[in-house]
């Protein structure tokens, strides 16, 4: 498990602690965070994640533009959706995207297992 | 109602696999309300009835409205009704996944009524003295007379004090309502929402309140004024907009777009427009809302 690189892409410090917060309780410890979305392209090339979580509204560049330019350098990229209440529509185009799942904010510990357990199972 | 929380329900309970959802969602944007769903949601019909109407549309080569009525289950005039009627997303969603035959029509209404009772919670009515807080505040607001729309700034505020009472306390009482064409600020975060009805939104309030406000919001004990404070007061502010736009998509099918939380401190704020100055006095501190109001189409 701590070779998993997990990055984090949020636009709020809270939100990346949270989420953050939960991985560690289920055994994750190697993290990137990046705060826009153009953060998080330059960071997913330098480094190749395993899994990325991209919230949708974010300042310069937004979750959609990110998944978006993501997927491009990797088709195979495991990217789930961060949504918060109200962007349905952004989620939508977040799915059209490619994102390969979504997750509801405020997270709770049995979404993000249901997430890890989906992805990497026993590993 | 949470409309994507739906998805995400239907999901939780096992109805649909993930490809399912997004195979649906993918199709929504494509996809014509249907008269049948439309009845169910408006409550003139049963999903029984819409089925039977369904069954009978394969022996008759009758529309939908015309064999309700024949059938007495619709007047003409509901039909008139249903065709000018929007349908929430959910809504669309559901008839989806019927047309898929992943659910029938029965399972769907009650899936639907499981799911608002157990998102019931976001529903609350005000209690009748907040009621009466909202009424007054209401008249304090001097809304231009030609402003088409002012239920939905009342709607605005009615959801502001739901969501004050339920994330942060209720022991507040609110001041007269200020009229300004700028606002000097302490410590302040901004939001525009932008659609046919675009406004800006921000909370203002000295640093002190600050880290009370985000205590009780988050349920920590902060003891300075640091970053976690400030993305505290943004998530408030983000998750009442998200609700509020949730709330337009279902009950007006007006689609609004978030833009991201933007903190200032000491400046002046201004939009081009005026703001509405509502202090909201809390025994720790007095929170400024600002509202300004930038477009509302008919």
């Amino acid at each position: 498990m701590e070779n998993v690189k997990i990055l984090i892409c949020d636009d709020s410090i809270l939100a990346r602690k949270q989420l953050k917060d939960i991985l560690v309780e289920h055994g994750y410890n190697d993290f990137m965070e990046a705060s826009n979305g153009q953060e998080a392209i330059d960071l997913y090339k330098e480094h190749k994640p395993e899994l990325v979580f991209v919230d949708i509204v974010m300042p310069i560049k937004d979750g959609v533009q990110a998944i978006h330019e993501i997927r491009e350098f990797n088709p195979e990229a495991n990217i789930i959706v961060v949504s918060s209440v109200g962007t349905q529509t952004q989620l939508r185009n977040a799915i059209m995207e490619g994102a390969r799942d979504f997750v509801q904010k405020p997270y709770t510990n049995s979404g993000i297992a249901d997430i890890l357990k989906a992805r990497f199972g026993g590993r | 109602m949470h409309t994507q929380f739906f998805g995400n329900f239907l999901l939780n309970k096992g109805v649909i696999s993930p490809e399912q959802l997004v195979d649906a969602l993918k199709v929504q944007a494509n996809t014509h309300k249907k008269l049948g769903t439309l009845a169910i949601h408006s409550g003139f019909m049963s999903a029984s009835e819409v089925e039977d109407v369904y069954i009978t549309q394969t022996h008759f080569d009758k529309l939908f409205g015309e064999l309700a009525v024949n059938l007495g289950y619709l007047t003409e005039g509901q039909v008139d009704n249903l065709l000018t009627t929007q349908l929430p997303d959910y809504m669309l969603l559901g008839q989806i996944l019927v047309d898929k035959n992943i659910l029938t029509h029965v399972e769907l209404e009650n899936l639907i009524t499981e799911y608002k009772s157990v998102y019931e919670i976001y529903d609350l009515e005000l209690i009748e003295e907040q009621q009466e807080m909202v009424n007054k505040l209401l008249s304090d607001f001097y809304l231009p007379e030609d402003l088409p729309h002012s239920e939905h700034i009342l709607s605005y505020l009615t959801l502001l004090f739901n969501n004050l009472v339920r994330f942060i306390g209720e022991d507040f009482t609110t001041l007269n309502v200020m009229n300004l064409t700028e606002v000097p600020t302490n410590f302040c975060i901004s939001q525009e929402v932008e659609g046919s009805f675009s406004f800006l939104s921000a909370l203002d309030m000295e640093q002190e309140t600050a880290i009370t406000f985000a205590s009780r919001y988050v349920n920590d004990e902060f003891q300075e004024f640091d970053d976690y404070v400030r993305a505290s007061i943004e998530d408030f502010l983000n998750l009442h907009n998200g609700l509020y736009t949730v709330n337009m998509s279902n009950d007006f099918s007006m689609e609004l777009q978030l833009l991201p939380p933007i903190p200032h401190e000491n400046m002046l704020l201004e939009t081009g427009f005026s703001f509405y100055l509502l202090p909201i006095m809390y025994s720790f501190g007095t929170i400024n809302f600002l509202l300004s109001i930038k477009k509302m189409e008919e």
